[in-house]
């Protein structure tokens, strides 16, 4: 390590004010940054800093709550396509192999466009410095798309959400939508065939699939159910035991590459919470005001979706997932803390709503979280008048 | 209940900014505070509810063909929806010179902070919009009243969520050229993506 630094410390003059190639100073600063994290120790006297935390450790904490779902749907993505293509894999190495195949591009496209191309450009025009927000955004990109995605479209959609969604706020930490989701919004209105229906969550290669393979996802089957009138769970186990509660817990179904496992999520909402990166608020308030939004559906349900046990609402689909790592993104979210019990209850019940009851949409997730990103502001606004209020009623002049 | 769907329906699903892109101009310009944005939003629920029911009356009892009748049998055969917008117009003018008058004496504080723009609520097309979709929706006269009351609340409800975004963005850097309208308008196609959640939703 120490002849990078070496390096760095060598061609920094060229950069600094003055220098030949000052214009690109935040091109080398966030080079130098991310290597050689801050050097900033607090004295032994004096003022002490009790936790540095920084942009940087906060949004690498997020990517490493991440990770074990990415792995998973990695995985996921060669295991449903062994199983629908009914080809034998010579040994489990072939399942991460087809999947690595399939996923890394995708990672690789979302970075190469949104971060070297998108917000360097960005940061040498505008000159403000590269933050290490994209460092989430570009693998929350991946991880709410199909793994069939064209790449061209990964890339449209990363630099229209990033230039539309973020730099026109002015980049990091001032966006009022949520990158990522805006990215999939757009790809899912732009380019509906390549975003939704039975045919484009399982990577088959251009193989054709096995005789009776369906590539519907467990929403699209209980959706179904509201025209046919069968029993949803009945339905959702005539497709196959994969469908069962505890199985869709483990999540080797088909569905967008981060979004199956709602026990890799888990394992991504324990470090968040316990990292205190991610309001525990949130996510329990999301995953109560759905569970409860359903319960209620299921009393006075008039068809088979709505009375379909709340439970199985919490495994299908993108809930989990939405909640844990979109929901509670701090930028877009509530700021304060009331807010954020509102916040998180209203995107639980949101889903619900849209899943069940707007035949237009099979899930709700995505357009719950960004529509309440849109009233954040609005919930604080009022938080903190009844705020101002309270205090100035116990003020005693 | 069906008036309660109704009522739902045209707040959320047939929101007339987000579904319709009504009443844009007075949607951008006076949705710089929450505290005026919720004024605007109240003078428009009050002037949609009101105008929506008399022009209901109007057309059912002057422009319709044939519905002077209760006048006298020989106009039977009188068409006179020629007239209909500019007498929708006239009276939406009118009523708006009456809240106008409303908010003068009950809240100066309000009727400064909204300026120029009530008595531009005449000319905004949300509520001459209202009117129409009315007419050509065959609505019986409650209807008309929730519908009006309805399609204001959704106005309502979208500006002030608006306002609130756009107090927010006092701590965002917005580049210079898109400063002010520019980035409302980005923001307000924003919006209309997240109002997409309720559009499909047959009541």
């Amino acid at each position: 390590m120490k002849f990078i630094q070496q390096a760095i410390d060598k061609v920094k003059p060229a950069f600094e004010k003055g220098g030949k190639l000052e214009k690109y100073y935040f091109l080398f600063e966030s080079i130098e940054t991310f290597l050689f994290v801050p050097k900033e120790t607090t004295l032994r006297k004096g003022v002490q800093i009790r936790d540095g935390v920084d942009l940087k450790r906060f949004m690498i904490t997020v990517v490493i709550a991440l990770l074990p779902a990415l792995v998973f749907g990695t995985y996921n993505v060669g295991y449903q396509y062994y199983q629908a293509t009914g080809l034998e894999p010579a040994g489990s190495w072939d399942l991460w192999w087809i999947g690595i195949q399939r996923v890394v591009p995708i990672v690789i496209v979302s970075y190469v466009f949104g971060l070297f191309i998108t917000e360097f450009a960005f940061s040498v025009i505008r000159q403000h410095p590269i933050n290490e927000g994209f460092l989430v955004t570009g693998i929350l990109i991946p991880m709410v798309l199909p793994p069939t995605i064209p790449l061209w479209q990964v890339a449209v959609a990363t630099v229209f959400a990033v230039v539309i969604a973020k730099e026109a706020f002015g980049g990091t930490g001032m966006n009022v939508l949520n990158v990522a989701l805006v990215a999939r919004a757009f790809l899912y209105f732009a380019y509906p065939g390549f975003m939704s229906g039975d045919q484009v969550w399982v990577y088959l290669g251009g193989h054709t699939p096995v005789d009776g393979f369906s590539g519907a996802t467990p929403l699209g089957i209980v959706a179904s159910t509201v025209e046919s009138g069968q029993n949803a769970v009945a339905a959702l186990l005539e497709h196959g035991d994969h469908y069962s509660l505890g199985s869709m817990f483990y999540g080797l179904i088909p569905g967008s590459i981060g979004e199956t496992s709602v026990l890799m999520i888990l394992i991504g909402a324990v470090i968040l919470m316990a990292t205190g990166v991610g309001s525990w608020r949130i996510i329990v308030s999301g995953f109560a005001g759905a569970y409860l939004m359903a319960l209620l559906l299921q009393v006075t349900g008039v068809n088979p979706y709505m009375q379909m046990a709340p439970v199985y609402h919490l495994v299908m689909g993108g809930l989990a997932f939405g909640i844990v790592f979109m929901a509670t993104d701090p930028v877009t979210a509530s700021q304060t803390n009331t807010g954020k019990w509102i916040y998180g209850a209203m995107i639980g019940v949101l889903t619900i709503i849209i899943r069940v009851l707007n035949p237009a949409y099979p899930e709700g997730i995505m357009l719950a979280i960004l529509f309440m990103n849109v009233f954040a502001p609005l919930i604080d606004y009022y938080v903190v008048g009844a705020n101002k209020k309270r205090r100035l009623k116990r003020a005693t002049v | 209940m069906e008036l309660v769907n109704l009522g739902i329906k045209s707040v959320f699903i047939d929101n007339m900014i987000f579904a319709y892109f009504l009443g844009m101009c007075s949607f951008l310009a006076v949705s710089k505070k929450v505290t005026t944005a919720i004024g605007l939003g109240a003078a428009v629920v009050f002037v949609l509810g009101i105008t929506a029911p008399v022009n209901w009356l109007v057309q059912e009892y002057i422009l319709k063909e044939g519905a002077l009748t209760w006048l006298s049998a020989d106009f039977a055969g009188l068409n006179l929806e020629f007239l209909q917008f500019i007498m929708f117009i006239a009276i939406i003018a009118a009523i708006v010179q009456l809240v106008e008058m409303v908010v003068e004496k009950f809240s100066p504080t309000l009727y400064g902070a909204l300026g120029i723009f009530l008595p531009l609520i005449a000319v905004n097309c949300a509520i001459l919009g209202g009117s129409l979709f009315m007419v050509q929706r065959d609505y019986t006269l409650a209807e008309a009243g929730v519908f009006g009351v309805g399609s204001g609340l959704g106005f309502m409800f979208a500006i002030v969520a608006l306002a609130a975004v756009r107090e927010k963005l006092k701590y965002s850097n917005v580049p210079d050229g898109l400063k002010g309208l520019g980035i409302t308008m980005l923001i307000t196609g924003l919006m209309g993506i997240a109002f997409k959640s309720f559009i499909g939703i047959a009541l």
